[in-house]
């Protein structure tokens, strides 16, 4: 990492093959991690792609980005990866989750040296909202059951959609391989069979990681680490003499009352200094809410050049957990799912529904005057009435089911 | 006394009589110029006509233009406005998905 960010320093134009996006180190003192870093998309990308490959949440990609489509951007579009980071304001000890820039930070080691591990997460919605406070991870488990919640079945029900009480390990469980059980009863740091939800507002209160990232924090955390949860839109912290402020668009309703705090931090910082702060910047950086560090202030005289500047990463090719679409097979059966005269909207519809948990392979055939978007292939009628099924309770599309051109 | 009587008469006469001739000539010539700068105010104030006439058409062309442009501009918005919307629907449908 340290050589990456020396490299990037001697040569700006320098383009990177890759760049660290969870483990840093955090050097006494300072509260920034990370570096930024843009890349160009290409063509068929979408940002949940691009967040997943880059260990970032599908809200923080696109704040970062607020000019660009979430599911049909541009090719060649230039892309800030927030990987930049201020810690919360908290102990540096054990798990903290920020709920409002939907980030976990697990600390590791001593006084001498210490170091964060650090993953996007999805939270609790508004309605039933990650609870705030101190825990501790009581047990751990891989491959987990679910037992399914009567608050959550009774939402499916109200959908037509019949749970059963228990859902065993596999593709259909939305914990994921392996669950992180706190002593907040019913509440779980998970993974989840839905990765395009990390980064989101979409639980019923647990967190939820990539699969790739839970994996890791199961390993790294012992039963009993101190967990806190903690509701932080807006952050500041110094890295080389520079202050730095993150602002997020704060959960419902506690943006006032976080803000005043921060301002008081603020007030104080420009009291104990001889300059004094850029008011009309805070206020920029709070409202942009773009959930990236900016230099505000500098503590130490002439240390705003040392401000990074953003690394340029080349595109990976190929982005990791990017949903796969299977050939098209003569002999399968398939689901239309829309028939629409913009190509935009099919794009976008087919992006959404090869993005649900379990995916739903699906792509977009142009006609003269239409676009179709078409799910499949399914090996059978049975697969094709379950996906058109998912499709209307999940995403309200009423497909209409395809039969094969010629039976296999 | 009378042969100066009689050559100061003659002198009176010829006197009248060469004025007489400058006044009726400068008469033709001053009407001939009037002529000539009415046909040009004929022809400017033509021009001027055509001028207000080609300037009153460019203006109703670019009022048509500029009204024109504002109805595209004003469908471009719409259009976008109804993008974005789909855009929103199909994000809310999204995040709906994602729950367990």
């Amino acid at each position: 990492m340290k050589s990456v960010q020396e490299k990037s320093r001697l040569f700006p134009g320098h383009l990177e093959k890759d760049i660290e996006r969870n483990d840093f180190p955090v050097a006494k003192g300072e509260d920034v991690i990370g570096r930024l870093a843009v890349t160009r998309l290409q063509k068929g990308d979408t940002l949940p792609d691009i967040a997943r490959h880059f260990s970032l949440g599908t809200t923080a990609i696109s704040a970062a980005n607020p000019e660009v489509d979430v599911w049909v951007p541009e090719a060649g579009e230039r892309i800030m990866l927030p990987l930049s980071f201020i810690l919360p304001d908290t102990p540096r000890k054990g798990i903290v989750v920020n709920l409002a820039t939907m980030r976990l930070f697990q600390y590791k080691g001593d006084g001498k040296s210490l170091a964060v591990s650090t993953y996007p997460v999805g939270v609790g919605t508004a309605e039933r909202p990650t609870p705030i406070g101190q825990t501790r991870v009581a047990r751990k488990a891989t491959r987990p059951t679910w037992y399914v919640p009567a608050s959550i079945a009774a939402d499916h029900r109200k959908k037509g959609d019949i749970l059963p009480a228990k859902v065993p390990p596999g593709p259909e469980n939305p914990l994921g391989e392996y669950a992180l059980y706190l002593s907040k009863s019913g509440y779980l740091i998970h993974g989840t069979n839905k990765p395009a939800s990390v980064g989101l507002k979409a639980t019923n209160g647990c967190m939820r990681l990539y699969p790739e990232s839970v994996k890791l924090l199961y390993k790294d955390t012992p039963v009993n680490t101190p967990v806190a949860i903690v509701n932080q839109p807006y952050l500041i912290g110094q890295r080389d003499g520079v202050l730095y402020m993150e602002a997020h668009t704060p959960l419902e309703d506690s943006g006032a009352v976080e803000l005043e705090k921060i301002y008081a931090k603020l007030r104080d910082i420009e009291k104990k200094s001889t300059q004094t702060l850029d008011w009309k910047k805070v206020k920029k950086v709070q409202t942009e809410a773009r959930g990236i560090p900016v230099p505000i202030f500098e503590m130490r005289q002439g240390s705003e050049k040392e401000a990074a500047k953003p690394i340029k990463v080349a595109h990976p090719g190929t982005l990791y957990g990017r949903p796969e679409i299977p050939d098209l097979k003569l002999d399968a059966w398939y689901v239309l799912a829309a028939d629409v005269r913009d190509e935009i909207d099919a794009l976008r519809i087919a992006a959404i529904i090869n993005h649900q948990g379990p995916q739903i392979p699906a792509r977009v055939l142009s006609k003269s005057h239409s676009y179709r978007v078409i799910a499949g292939p399914f090996n059978d009628i049975n697969e094709a009435k379950d996906a058109a099924k998912r499709l209307k309770i999940d995403l309200d599309i009423d497909g209409i089911l395809i039969e094969p051109v010629k039976k296999g | 006394m009378k042969k100066s009587l009689l050559l100061i008469s003659m002198m009176f006469f010829l006197a009248i009589t060469l004025i007489g001739c400058a006044t009726s000539g400068d008469l033709e010539k001053m009407q001939a110029q009037q002529n000539l700068i009415d046909a040009k105010a004929d022809q400017a104030l033509q021009d001027a006509q055509a001028a207000k006439a080609a300037a009153d058409a460019a203006k109703l062309q670019a009022d048509d233009a500029t009204a024109r442009a504002e109805e595209a501009e004003k469908a471009a918005l719409e259009r976008e406005r109804i993008a974005d919307e789909k855009a929103q629907r199909a994000d809310s449908a999204f995040q709906r998905s994602m729950m367990k």
